[in-house]
């Protein structure tokens, strides 16, 4: 059937294409091609980007020296609030991520920072500790994901 | 996975060069090791190593240090294949430690390329892996020598911590 044909033809370069964009606005789920890694949406960027600020202020702690990081780690809690509905840490390993953010230990602001001021994601930092700058404003910055 | 603008700003951690893991552009830098056994799942392994003789005929003025990206069947293959010790970096796009930690390890790569290989792997593509080694925060450093953990770090540190870390491991075999 030329429609059978033309419809899988479509679909199999549907899939090429989005393999070939950098940066794809949806979060794709087709683990069997290799995929640039997509980016959160922007608007959980900015929510999380936004909470970084409020809780870096709450918390007396202030952003690494190196925005690059801070960057990093607020588009990873933002690709977890996207992936599970929580911003669970994206400084660990998991065996189970939805278990995870459910139970919420991990989710930030996580238990050890809430208890001790410790985020081994170098987000919050004190001020004592060698990489913490002044500021608790922070703006996204552009990088190249793994 | 070059960061130039996070490897620009860190100046406390690594000297002045911007040696951030070369994209794989050219297919020459990509070697398969083709063995007996065919597993069905590949495993590509980022193996950061020091590849003078692979540098192409134009003038660089960076480092050489390249990212070559390796297919072994399993990271027990890599580890019993490798004549050196083996230092595996446990990594997460988004963690920014494991960042910071990029152009620290190509570094050190450069300047104990002879002592040890640097291998990182991705823990999100290969989670077996990292659930066989138990690994928890990011990044976590594991340094095998004959195949077998002995020793195992997590954090991100300068270069200088870390070749002092990966020299006192090795001494103790000795």
């Amino acid at each position: 059937m030329t429609t059978g044909t033309l419809q899988a033809s479509i679909s199999y370069g549907v899939g090429f294409a989005i393999s070939s964009v950098a940066a794809p606005p949806r979060r794709l789920r087709h683990r069997h091609v290799t995929l640039a890694k997509a980016e959160p949406t922007d608007k959980s960027v900015e929510i999380m980007r936004k909470f970084s600020e409020q809780y870096a202020r709450r918390s007396g702690t202030y952003f690494c020296v190196d925005k690059g990081v801070t960057s990093v780690v607020i588009k990873g809690l933002a690709d977890h609030k996207d992936a599970l509905g929580a911003p669970l840490c994206p400084c660990r390993h998991y065996d189970d991520k939805a278990a995870e953010a459910t139970q919420g230990f991990w989710n930030c602001p996580c238990v050890p920072m809430r208890e001790r001021k410790e985020c081994h994601c170098m987000l919050f930092l004190t001020l004592d500790n060698d990489f913490a700058g002044k500021e608790q404003v922070t703006v996204m910055t552009n990088f190249k994901a793994l | 996975m070059a960061i130039s603008s996070t490897a620009a700003t860190i100046h406390c951690w690594n000297s002045d060069y911007r040696a951030a893991l070369s994209p794989p552009s050219s297919s020459s830098s990509k070697l398969s090791y083709l063995s007996s056994l065919q597993f069905p799942r590949q495993l590509r392994l980022l193996g950061v190593q020091n590849k003078g003789f692979l540098s192409p005929s134009q003038p660089r003025t960076l480092s050489l240090v390249e990212a070559k990206k390796q297919t072994f069947s399993s990271l027990d293959e890599l580890l019993a294949n490798s004549d050196k010790p083996v230092l595996v970096d446990f990594y997460a796009t988004w963690c920014g430690p494991c960042q910071i930690m990029a152009p620290v390890l190509n570094e050190v790569s450069t300047s104990m390329k002879d002592k040890i290989q640097v291998v990182k792997i991705d823990t999100e593509k290969y989670p077996s892996i990292a659930d066989k080694y138990r690994i928890e925060a990011l990044p976590t450093f594991i340094i095998f020598k004959d195949g077998e953990p002995c020793d195992r770090f997590e954090g991100a540190l300068s270069a200088d911590l870390l070749t002092q870390r990966i020299e006192s491991t090795l001494k103790v075999k000795h």
